[in-house]
Parts: C-alpha cells; sequence; structure tokens
C-alpha cells in the first residue's frame, strides 16, 4: 500500500470543501435511500464530522495504535445510531466513488484498490469493535422521563430512567437523542452517584438556538421516551489519592461534580472538598440551596457561590479568578467541568500555579466532541 | 490544456496556501498593508479558488461525459444522449443542491429561535429589573410613610401604648410625676422665699449699720459673709 500517495490523493481530495461529503451523502442517499433516515435533517454538522473524522484517520495512518483506537471508538459509537455491518459496505462504496469523481484522471486501479484495502481496515476495526460490544450492552438505553424541575430561568433537572439499567462512572457523560428532534444527539452528564432505582439526573441549559436542549426543557414531558447512548468521558474521581479536594463548576458544570460528591458521600471518611460554583448572574446558581443543605449535613465540603462582579472598571472577576484568590492548591487535586473556555482558563492557571498535570481532571466527552 | 494530470502540476498556488501565508513587516509600519484587510482578502480570494476548482472539476466531469458518449456512437453502439453514469452524477448535484437548501432552512430557522430566545432573555432581564426597581421604589415610600407616621404619632399623641396594662402603668407613671413636681415646685418656692428674706434682713442690718459708724474715709467697707445659697 503507497501510503505516501494515498495522503496526496486525499490532501487533493480536500481541496474541494464541503462539496467532497455534500456528494458522498447524495451518492449514499441514492444508492441505498434506507440509510437517508439515519441522519438529521440538517447535514452540515455531520459532513463537517465526516470530514474531521477522515483528517483524523488519514493523518494518524502512520500511528496504527491511535488509528486502532480510533477506530474502535467510532465503531463502537456508531451504534447507537443503527449501524449494521452492511451499512459499511454501502459507505466504503460511495467513499470510493467520491474519491474518484475528485482526484479526476489520476484516479486509476492502484490507487483505487489502495483506497479500498484502507478502507476495509478501518471498517473492519470498527465492526469487530462495534461486535465485542454488542455482548456487553445495548446500542442504546430507553430513558423514560419521570421528572422535571425547572431551576432557574433557562435550567432545567430532568430525571429519566434508564431501561435496561445505565451503570456508569459519577464524572461520565452520555450522548442523548430527543425524539422531538430525530438524529441530533448532545451530552449530558450524569447529575447523580449510581442509585438503587437506577434513576439518573441530568442538568439541561437552554442553549439559544440549541435545537436539542430546546426539546429538552420545554418539549420533554413525563413518559417522554429518551434515546441514551453509552456512557463515555474519562472524568472520575482519583479515590486512592488521599489529597484534599478543589472542585470548579461553571453553571451545568455542576453536573458532573455534583455525582462525584454523591459518590464521595458514600464511602468512609471522605478528604476536605472545596466546591467553586460560578454563573454569569444570581440566578445561574440553580442548585445552590439543594447544595448548602448537603454541605451542612457532610461537613467535609466547602460550598463557594461566585458570580462576577467587577473588580475595576471594565474588569470584570471571574470564577478563575476568584479560585485562584482562595488559596494554594497544588496538593490538592483538581476537577474541572463547565464551559470549554472557562475549562481551559481554570486547568491552565491551576497548571501555572505548580500543580501538576496528573492531579488535574477535566470534563471531556469522549471521541464525538472533536 | 491537456485533460490529464492538471492535479499534479507542481508549484502551483492553492487555496490552503493563502491561508497560512504570511508576509514580513515592513521596516515602516506606516507604510504596511493592514494586517486585517490582507487577511480579509485572503479569505475571499480562497473562497473564489475553491469555487473554480470546483467548477473545473465539473467541467472536466463534463468533458469526460461527453467524449465518453462521441466515443459510443463512433463505437456503433446505441447512441444514448444519457449514460447512467451521468445521470447518477446529476441526480447526485440535485439531491446535493436540494440537501443544501434543506440546511439553509434549518439553519435559518435556528438563528430565528435563537434571536428569540436570547431577546426573550434580554426582555425578561429588563422586565425583572423593572420590578426590582419598582420593589425597591415602594419599600424606600413605605418607609418614608412609616416614618412619618411614627413622629406624627409622637408628636400628637404622646406615646400610643398598645394593651391596657400598659396604659395604666404610663398613667401611674405620669400621676407620679405630677406629684412628684408639685412636692419639688413646693420645697423650691419655700427654698426661694427664704433666700429673699435672708437678703432683706441683710440689707437692713446693712443700713443700721452704716448710721452708727462714722465715715473716717480711708476704712475700707467688708462686706457680710453671704447667707448660704449653696
Amino acid at each position: 500500500m503507497d501510503l505516501a500517495r494515498l495522503k496526496n490523493s486525499f490532501a487533493k481530495v480536500a481541496m474541494h470543501g464541503d462539496e467532497v461529503p455534500l456528494h458522498f451523502y447524495s451518492d449514499l442517499f441514492l444508492k441505498h435511500p434506507e440509510t437517508r433516515d439515519m441522519f438529521p435533517v440538517s447535514m452540515q454538522a455531520q459532513r463537517a464530522h465526516l470530514v474531521a473524522a477522515l483528517v483524523t484517520i488519514v493523518s494518524s495512518v502512520d500511528d496504527l495504535d491511535a488509528l486502532s483506537t480510533f477506530a474502535r471508538d467510532l465503531g463502537r459509537d456508531h451504534r447507537k445510531f443503527g449501524t449494521l455491518a452492511e451499512h459499511y459496505e454501502a459507505v466504503g462504496d460511495s467513499l470510493l466513488a467520491t474519491f474518484a469523481y475528485f482526484c479526476g484522471e489520476v484516479w486509476d486501479t492502484a490507487l483505487e484498490s489502495d483506497w479500498k484495502a484502507a478502507y476495509e481496515l478501518i471498517a473492519s476495526v470498527m465492526v469487530a469493535a462495534a461486535r465485542e460490544d454488542e455482548k456487553h450492552n445495548p446500542a442504546y438505553w430507553t430513558g423514560t422521563v419521570v421528572a422535571q424541575e425547572r431551576k432557574a430561568f433557562d435550567i432545567s433537572v430532568l430525571t429519566v430512567q434508564p431501561e435496561p439499567r445505565l451503570d456508569y462512572l459519577p464524572g461520565q457523560s452520555v450522548a442523548i437523542e430527543s425524539p422531538a428532534r430525530p438524529r441530533l444527539w448532545r451530552y449530558y452528564s450524569m447529575a447523580n452517584a449510581p442509585r438503587a432505582d437506577g434513576s439518573v439526573e441530568f442538568h439541561i441549559r437552554l442553549i439559544d438556538g440549541g435545537a436539542v436542549s430546546m426539546a429538552l426543557t420545554t418539549q420533554a414531558a413525563n413518559g417522554t421516551e429518551l434515546r441514551i447512548g453509552p456512557p463515555v468521558g474519562s472524568l472520575r474521581l482519583d479515590l486512592a489519592s488521599g489529597r484534599e479536594i478543589l472542585m470548579v463548576a461553571g453553571s451545568t458544570g455542576l453536573a458532573p461534580l455534583k455525582a462525584m460528591i454523591e459518590q464521595l458521600a458514600g464511602r468512609p471518611q471522605p478528604p476536605a472538598v472545596q466546591l467553586f460554583f460560578g454563573a454569569r448572574a444570581a440566578d445561574g446558581l440553580y442548585d445552590l440551596p439543594g447544595l448548602e443543605k448537603f454541605a451542612t449535613e457532610h461537613r467535609w465540603l466547602t460550598v463557594v457561590p461566585v458570580v462576577p462582579t467587577e473588580r475595576s472598571p471594565g474588569r470584570v472577576s471571574t470564577l478563575t479568578d476568584t479560585v485562584m484568590r482562595s488559596g494554594t492548591w497544588s496538593a490538592h487535586d483538581a476537577y474541572i467541568a463547565g464551559p470549554t473556555e472557562m475549562v481551559q482558563d481554570s486547568a491552565a492557571r491551576l497548571a501555572a500555579a505548580g500543580m501538576p498535570a496528573a492531579q488535574i481532571h477535566v470534563e471531556d466527552f469522549g471521541w464525538s466532541e472533536q | 490544456m491537456t485533460s490529464d494530470a492538471w492535479y499534479d502540476e507542481q508549484h502551483r498556488l492553492t487555496p490552503d496556501q493563502l491561508q497560512t501565508v504570511s508576509f514580513p513587516l515592513t521596516r515602516w509600519a506606516r507604510h504596511g498593508y493592514e494586517e486585517e484587510s490582507v487577511r480579509a482578502f485572503l479569505a475571499q480570494v480562497q473562497a473564489e479558488m475553491v469555487r473554480l476548482i470546483n467548477e473545473r472539476a465539473s467541467l472536466w466531469q463534463e468533458v469526460q461525459r461527453l467524449r465518453r458518449r462521441i466515443l459510443g456512437t463512433t463505437n456503433g453502439n446505441d447512441a444514448v444522449l444519457f449514460g447512467k453514469d451521468d445521470a447518477h452524477i446529476h441526480a447526485v448535484r440535485i439531491l446535493s443542491s436540494a440537501q443544501r437548501t434543506a440546511d439553509r432552512y434549518v439553519a435559518d430557522a435556528q438563528a430565528y429561535s435563537g434571536r428569540l430566545t436570547e431577546e426573550a432573555r434580554t426582555r425578561r432581564d429588563e422586565i425583572m429589573g423593572q420590578a426590582q426597581q419598582h420593589a425597591d421604589m415602594l419599600l424606600n415610600e413605605a418607609r418614608t410613610r412609616a416614618r412619618a407616621a411614627a413622629v406624627a404619632a409622637m408628636d400628637n399623641e404622646g406615646l400610643s401604648p398598645q394593651t391596657d396594662q400598659e396604659r395604666r402603668a404610663v398613667h401611674a407613671e405620669l400621676a407620679y410625676l405630677r406629684t412628684f413636681s408639685e412636692v419639688y415646685r413646693q420645697h423650691l418656692k419655700i427654698y426661694t422665699e427664704d433666700v429673699l428674706r435672708t437678703i432683706e434682713d441683710w440689707e437692713n442690718k446693712e443700713r443700721a449699720a452704716a448710721r452708727d459708724i462714722p465715715v473716717p474715709g480711708d476704712v475700707p467697707v467688708r462686706g457680710p459673709d453671704l447667707p448660704g445659697i449653696r
């Protein structure tokens, strides 16, 4: 297999931008109309995902370990979309037809067989991973909404009963699809430690123009059946460290940290935990009364609510500023969740202040967030 | 241009190069271009190039289609105006353009819903702010009124005790104070009269003494001890 030629031809195909995935999906839907139903109405985000996945694959062809890890995750993750083994062949055909179309005269039998072999390799890893996962997990869980509570102007808490039981570690998250927005999946963290009855809470913030958050906050009623993907993400408590804990939560980033706090409460002698909970305005501190009550019952937990204040004109003090001012943290374990910018800012400044990287744990959503 | 290998030409400008190109800074900043404008222009050039490349690709496909058609005719096969492959490519284009339209509708609807939510949020903040202001105003007004009422009540009616028991206690206190003040007034009156009498006595004695003693002129007059108002 001529890897250099593969990469080179991919670069030339990629030059055509959005036309490439557009052509690919049209080709696929014409040849296999039944696959259209597996995708959302708008394909804009989907096309970007496809290109991103292809770029990741092509750029890591020299690192087979990374490549197969990526392909395995991708294969497992595709189960929730209803992807079956026969779909891989259809996708392979359309992908090759697309490459042939955009390569023009350069396309020859050698290049064709190289691309075919490369695709079959990736597809076989994906299919194998999906088969292996079938033995342990359903393709998706059905989550019936059993309670909903509006906590603030734009924040709701949904309680969902997954079927079968959903096993996860506090800090992890799942992709959720609402029947009101078919084929649109968004990631939410479980906001409680696993319960005896298996029910799970999600904190949903209404995003302006956000299709799924809108459906989940305004259209989900008791009895609504959501689809839930497998738990993902590597954020979890380091229970063996013995260090005290700093938690930084921005808005609904509180959810995974709350699940971890509940997990700690179920253990003997939890370490001291300081939770900084920030929001843009006071009414965004949606779960504060509950947290404060929890803190009075569990003396090892301290809750510090933070809303931005103007320290001097035009210089707003952020959540991270407050955290950095409030202590020396380098000997703590830090757990950070919330808006991406806030998470990165906090992690970077804690690292700059001497906290070792191994002690900084941030929320991530697995491969799909790329 | 030959139909083969136009992709393989080396050293041609690509959209990617435009995206990453950088220019040395001028020695006198004033004579250089504004970086933002250069970047904006490059983005425009890049988009244009992508468009041209795509147009050329589709023209190339068209050339291929026509070439196949001519070859098909000269070979004596059925002269199809529209081969199966051509039909498929056309269908792909039609479906692609339909998908683009659908994408645009969804994006527009989403942007509109986003604007609505944002406006609702702003409006809600305004209403909340106004309500807060109004509440503060009402509270202040109520406080001012309460203070005025309290002052008026103290001025006009004295303290206004709440229960009978309190009222009786206050009345008893008042009666006691009245008696007390009367007693003291009496005491003061007697005392004052006594003092006045003493002064009179003192005056009379002084006058009598003045008549009895001859005036040597140089003897200093010594005043008597003042009576004891202490």
